[in-house]
């Protein structure tokens, strides 16, 4: 499904990421660890088509599309989704709009018929059960206002509605209560597949008790200095990044 | 000088009527406005409103035309009066000055040339007064229709809302026709003791039209105005906004909208005159701004001596949606008593790319996108107009017309 080869990212003339070479298959779930500054955060980004970011080397395949070719629009409607680290408040625009609105746009990039309100109505009440969200929450504008969980869940209600291939979640655990990460772990288990793929970005194994990942990557200063299956992250929890590092180089 | 030269001949054209009281006020205004002429750049303000653009038009004096439309309770074709509405006493400006419903302390010569300009040609204009305690609605249509001509309109509008009374009034300017014109348009507002009146005034004009607009308001003891502005400037708009807070208790509130694209201009001039203590007023005003157009908001709150427990707030916003679009503004406060509050605040800022790239990321495109971000700052002042019907027909017509990025 995606396939990342020697990706150099820089921003600003700072070098992010050196060098990353990752393939994920679909049905797979991979989380990506590492420390603050390591680059995590930014390769999320790139896949997403952040225009901040400079590509100075290497390539994205996704779907055997040239991934780095296409727009930010485009990308979503091929199906890549990123739940965001820090969700952005549209203050003024229904949050039930926002994402009616969206899922018509790729519902029509897809050649397919667009909802109408009571068809939108009838596909989110499932979802919103499953994410446990408060329905005063849909009438209020894009997660202004809204707690630290109630945004991470309200990006998590909106991969269940869009129903990505390609799931990035940046850092999507920080700031929830351990009840509140039970209720997105299982709303992202519900949606695993055959046909979809997830990436976890995160520092903490907390996460991966509840979505148990087939693998597991270290990225440190721009490179993936390690990869191995979820006990991977059960050693860098007990062991920390520095001894892994140490681990690495020796 | 050729405008000047031309409205010294349709003055002078329009004074075959009988000589009465009204006349002779014209002639007044037209004196002082003589002696002064148009403004120029080098008075404050008009530092950033070149009015020289107006000097230079060769202007054609019209008051007549005909139209006809359902969904309007009065309308105006280029100032005169071609359809009543039936539920309140109402007529042109010759009648009400000559019955008394009018004082004339409104066409006695003023400070500022345009209102001059256009009491000089108050002959037919329209005044309606307002009396019905239980809400009532009034759409007013002013018109100018010009076929490839080069013209003046001068309208003029005024409204007394009496004791008590309840009104929603909805002035909406527009042109017929592919001519020049020069829009000179006044509307008066007395709002009596304990009133409420909420004013939409709006405008959407042709390409070539020079518009410029004096609305002056007047509140007396505990009456409550609530005004909604909205322009769609073309070539050049210059709108004046003046609000006297005359007694205590009289409470204002200011919303305003303005767009402006390729190499138009826009000015916007709001004064309110805190005279008396306990008045309250809230200004909110935003402006989109693209291609080179130039754009101009200049926020006066005059709170006079005695004017204790003022509170006032004012508040301007602007996008641009370009590098070469320029929008000077600019608060004003004077203040001569000291147990009051008052604030302002002004930002210019593009679109808010997180947001954009938060929307696109769900699919959007960078049009849609920028529709939905837009779409919701214009709403903030659109949201506060309180009849529905109104308040869509307003939103419809105003996504249609807000300028595009670039």
């Amino acid at each position: 499904m995606l396939k990342i080869e020697n990706l150099h990212v820089s921003i600003g003339g700072n070098q992010i990421l050196k060098g990353i070479n990752l393939e994920v298959k679909a049905g797979e779930t991979h989380a990506i660890m590492g420390p603050n500054g390591s680059g995590k955060s930014t390769l999320a980004q790139v896949l997403a088509g952040h225009e901040e970011y400079e590509i100075t080397d290497g390539k994205i395949e996704y779907l055997s599309k040239d991934l780095l070719g296409m727009d930010i629009e485009e990308r979503a409607c091929e199906g890549i989704f990123l739940a965001f680290q820090y969700p952005v408040e549209l203050p003024g625009v229904n949050n039930t709009y926002f994402l009616k609105s969206a899922l018509n746009a790729q519902r029509k990039y897809r050649g397919e018929k667009e909802m109408d309100a009571m068809e939108f109505i009838d596909l989110i009440g499932d979802k919103i059960k499953l994410l446990n969200l408060k329905d005063s929450l849909l009438k209020r504008p894009v997660n202004e206002g809204f707690s630290g969980g109630e945004k991470k869940r309200n990006e998590i209600f909106q991969m269940a509605v869009l129903e990505p291939k390609l799931a990035l979640l940046d850092e999507t655990d920080s700031g929830l209560d351990i009840d509140a990460l039970r209720v997105v772990a299982n709303g992202i288990n519900s949606m695993r597949k055959e046909d979809n793929a997830i990436i976890i970005v995160t520092h903490y194994q907390r996460l991966l008790n509840y979505i148990v990942p087939d693998f597991v990557h270290v990225l440190v200063d721009g490179k993936i200095i390690n990869s191995g299956d979820k006990n991977l992250a059960l050693e860098l929890e007990e062991k920390g990044y520095d001894r892994i590092v140490e681990e690495a180089k020796a | 000088m050729k405008a000047v030269e031309t409205f010294t001949t349709d003055f002078e054209s329009t004074l075959d009527l009988p000589d009465d009281n009204l006349n002779l006020l014209r002639r007044e205004s037209f004196e002082e406005f003589k002696k002064h002429g148009l403004p120029t750049r080098k008075e404050e303000y008009w530092k950033y409103s070149d009015p020289s653009i107006i000097s230079n038009l060769e202007l054609e004096f019209v008051s007549s035309g005909q139209y006809e439309d359902e969904n309007y309770d009065v309308i105006l074709v280029n100032g005169k009066i071609v359809k009543r509405f039936k539920d309140c006493q109402m007529g042109d400006i010759s009648e009400g000055l000559r019955s008394g419903n009018l004082g004339e302390d409104l066409f006695k010569k003023k400070d500022k040339p345009f209102l001059n300009l256009n009491n000089a040609f108050a002959i037919n204009g329209c005044y309606l007064i307002l009396e019905s305690t239980s809400r009532q609605t009034i759409r007013i249509l002013n018109l100018i229709t010009n076929e490839g001509k080069s013209q003046a309109v001068h309208p003029r509008c005024v409204i007394i809302a009496k004791r008590n009374s309840e009104s929603v009034i909805f002035e909406e300017f527009r042109i017929m026709g592919n001519g020049t014109s020069f829009v000179n348009s006044v509307t008066d507002v007395i709002i009596e003791d304990g009133a409420n009146l909420e004013h939409i005034i709006m405008d959407d004009f042709a390409e070539n039209t020079y518009h410029v607009a004096n609305v002056c308001v007047k509140q007396y003891k505990d009456s409550n105005f609530v005004s909604h502005n909205f322009t769609m400037g073309k070539k050049f708009a210059r709108r004046d906004f003046n609000v006297e807070l005359n007694q205590s208790g009289a409470n204002c509130n200011l919303f305003g909208l303005y767009f402006v694209d390729e190499e138009n201009h826009i000015d916007h001039h709001t004064t309110i005159d805190h005279k008396e203590a306990h008045c309250n007023s809230k200004e909110h005003y935003k402006g989109i701004l693209s291609g080179k157009s130039t754009g101009v908001f200049n926020g006066r709150i005059h709170v006079h001596p005695g004017a204790q427990k003022t509170d006032a707030i004012q508040n301007n916003q602007n996008l641009l949606l370009s590098d070469d679009a320029i929008i000077h503004t600019k608060p004003e406060l004077e203040i001569y008593a000291d147990d009051v509050k008052c604030t302002h605040g002004a930002t210019i800022g593009p679109l808010d790319e997180k947001g954009l790239f938060y929307l696109r990321s769900r699919g959007l495109n960078r049009k849609e996108a920028q529709q939905i971000l837009m779409r919701a700052y214009v709403n903030e002042i659109i949201e506060n107009v309180s009849d529905e019907k109104i308040r869509s027909e307003l939103m419809e017509l105003i996504l249609d017309r807000l300028p595009k990025e670039g």
